[in-house]
């Protein structure tokens, strides 16, 4: 945990460095299981990005190793361009993080939580404190002892707790967990805002559907290694395609397509014929599909593109990775 | 690997840079140390605990002591005097300062861990040299004014309410008398100090006539000579005598006699003082440094109370052949030689002045505080600076 001077130039340098997070080769094992295994990940300054993964992935491993709360066994990261555990008290004073749920000391109040947690920062963090609890909703109840507050309160509480560094740079793990719909709702609004103020928010979650609404740009990880990362639209864009057909003979059509050579995969069921396109297909292929049918003597009622979803590209994307382990 | 063209996002608008505030050193600032002696002190249940046991104790039994001499002075003595305080200091304050700031120590080395505060903390990029180190002064900060304000009720009570004339050895002495001035005392009073002083130099301090080394001077069961108690024979002892032993006697003890007093001296009460808030610092450092290392509070405190009440009087009183060094080097032995020589011997043995059986000199006891003191405090600081949380 030892820390060494930076001179200025090498302040600017870690300023001027466009990842807000970035990982070479950084693995964490636990006796035999590997916990983060190899992990190369860059996510950009100022965006929302989404660390999404099934449980047990590895997420929370990752995030702990990154705020020095547990060592890497290889590798090398860096936190807002300052490399960690080597400069990790530079890193750190502009990074807020929740890891896990967030807990505090049940005998204070929320204020007072704040209080001992800004202590531990520079003067000005205790002068955040009002803002903070106004930010997050919580003025009203911040003079309550903490072992009053619901869940949803405590993740606010913890949402405070990180803004009071004045952070370039927040992690926050599973942060809608325990949250209402209203709650969720304000969450999301509130990383908004922290984007648009140029802060980075990474988001570590297994909801599908918040990652999606929320956040720019995303990585997957499954069993420690990271699968996809980049902005959502291009991985969607480059996700496999499905397409809905509604025609005359569906064993004929199945038939036909499952042994051309077009690359696809054909699966029948009670709501018809459903044909899966490969990663990157075109206009053209689709073309193609309905070509087949057509010349084949197969009446095609309905040919319909469906827009891959994050949730079953994700388990696309898992799954295939379960396929080849 | 895929990765984000930086055009496609924005840049960042709030001002980048960490702040100059050398949070990487292992120095704890005031701030830190104020706030954890705040979240100590909130503890509500420890802090009723830690006072009842270190101020309600000794007022309790003092309250009881006052209100009994008050409604029956004849059969209660007087609350305070040399004799109570010297024993609530040995026997009580000594051993529950100890034990009360133990619990405090293990409570402020592991509450952060069970409570799942220290990634807060970690997280701020503080050191976590510097994030244990804090919670010495701030735990000190609590432990020591408890102890001295328990501790100066003692004294007070023990100044104010102390008895008017001193019993010695079962006869009522005046205070502050000089070697002559006790032999004449004595002289004048024989009845009294032939059968109470000093069995050696009189030879016959028990009921019944008995053979004395100078003379044979019967004593009755009440303390008083009767000289109807000496066998028939035997030739009674003539006033002169008696007056001569008794003044004999009185010369032999004098030195025993001049160490004690009607309330304990300003001096011995400074220095009491000092001797109980180093054991309660001592339980708070070692309690810290162990519940960091353990990062569990109730079993921390059971192995401090282990130490204190159990092995600490067994390597004070027993002689184990061939761990006598250990036996010195457990703190609590080291800190029983460095009491006050007009305090008995801790854990409730002795008498005042008097040795414990393990020697030890008092460089060699304040070493071995010394070492107990860095030992645990590095063993702590290392356990948080390298824990996984």
């Amino acid at each position: 945990m030892s820390t060494t001077t930076l001179s200025d130039s090498e302040h600017r340098a870690a300023a001027d460095s466009e990842w807000a997070v970035a990982t070479h080769a950084l693995t964490k094992r636990f006796g035999p299981n590997v916990a983060v295994n190899n992990v190369e990940l860059r996510v950009p300054r100022g965006c929302a990005f989404g660390y999404l993964g099934p449980n047990g992935a590895g997420k929370t491993t990752l995030i702990r190793v990154l705020l020095g709360l547990t060592h890497a066994d290889s590798g090398t990261m860096s936190l807002l361009g300052y490399e960690v555990p080597r400069h990790r008290d530079r890193a750190l004073a502009r990074v807020g993080a929740i890891v896990d749920e967030p807990r505090f000391h049940a005998h204070l109040t929320g204020r007072q939580n704040l209080e001992l947690l800004a202590s531990h920062r520079e003067t000005a963090a205790s002068d955040r404190i009002g803002p903070a609890l106004e930010r997050v909703g919580m003025t009203q109840r911040a003079d309550d002892k903490v072992s009053k507050y619901s869940m949803g309160m405590r993740q606010r509480l913890g949402v405070a707790a990180c803004l009071l560094g004045d952070p370039e740079l927040l992690i926050l793990d599973e942060p809608m967990n325990g949250l209402d719909p209203a709650g969720i709702h304000d969450m999301r609004t509130m990383i908004f805002a922290l984007v648009a103020e140029g802060r980075t928010v990474v988001l570590s979650s297994h909801l599908l559907d918040e990652v999606e609404r929320t956040c720019d740009a995303l990585a997957i990880v499954d069993r420690g290694s990271v699968v996809r990362q980049g902005p959502i639209s291009e991985l969607l864009a480059s996700a496999s395609v499905f397409l809905q057909v509604e025609c005359s003979d569906v064993e004929r059509a199945t038939a036909l397509l499952s042994t051309g050579n077009l690359g696809l995969r054909v699966e029948s069921g009670a709501a018809g014929l459903g044909v899966v396109l490969p990663p990157g297909a075109g206009r053209d292929l689709i073309a193609e599909v309905a070509r087949l049918l057509v010349v084949n003597g197969v009446e095609l009622y309905k040919l319909q593109p469906v827009q891959t979803s994050l949730e079953s590209w994700f388990l696309e994307v898992t799954s295939r990775l379960g396929e080849t382990k | 690997m895929t990765t984000l063209p930086e055009t496609t996002l924005p840049r960042p608008t709030i001002a980048p840079g960490a702040p100059h505030d050398h949070r990487g050193s292992s120095v704890p600032t005031g701030a830190m140390i104020a706030q954890r002696f705040l979240e100590l002190r909130r503890r509500r249940g420890l802090m009723i605990v830690l006072a009842v046991v270190t101020i309600g104790l000794p007022s309790v039994f003092l309250v009881v002591r006052l209100l009994a001499h008050a409604f029956d002075p004849k059969s209660y003595g007087p609350a305070g005097g040399f004799a109570i305080f010297t024993g609530l200091v040995a026997g009580v304050l000594y051993i529950f300062g100890f034990i009360v700031a133990a619990a405090l120590g293990c409570t402020a080395g592991s509450v952060d861990f069970q409570e799942g505060v220290f990634r807060h903390l970690v997280v701020t990029g503080r050191s976590r040299v510097a994030i244990y180190l804090a919670r010495i002064p701030a735990g000190l900060g609590i432990i020591v004014p408890l102890v001295a304000i328990g501790y100066a009720v003692v004294c007070v009570v023990c100044s104010v309410a102390a008895p008017t004339v001193l019993n010695y050895n079962g006869a009522n002495v005046p205070v502050g008398l000089s070697r002559p001035a006790l032999v004449a005392w004595a002289g004048a009073h024989y009845a009294e100090v032939d059968c109470n002083f000093a069995p050696s130099a009189l030879g016959l301090a028990g009921p019944g006539a008995k053979k004395a080394a100078h003379v044979p001077i019967p004593c009755g069961p009440t303390g008083k000579i009767d000289l109807n108690a000496l066998p028939s024979g035997v030739p009674h002892p003539t006033v002169a005598q008696m007056r001569t032993a008794a003044m004999r006697a009185a010369s032999q003890d004098y030195s025993d006699y001049h160490r004690q007093f009607l309330s304990p001296p300003v001096g011995l009460m400074v220095d009491a003082g000092l001797w109980i808030e180093l054991e309660a610092a001592i339980g708070f450092v070692v309690g810290l440094g162990l519940g960091s290392l353990i990062g569990q509070r109730t079993i921390s405190v059971i192995l401090m109370i282990v130490l204190e009440v159990i092995l600490t009087p067994l390597f004070l009183r027993a002689h184990i052949p061939h761990l006598i060094n250990l036996q010195r080097s457990v703190v609590g032995v080291a800190t029983d030689h460095l009491r006050p020589s007009a305090m008995p011997v801790a854990m409730g043995g002795g008498g005042p002045g008097q040795s414990p059986i393990i020697s030890e000199t008092r460089l060699e006891a304040i070493l071995v505080v010394i070492a107990w003191l860095v030992v645990w405090t590095a063993l702590g600081a290392w356990r948080m600076a390298t824990r996984d949380t």
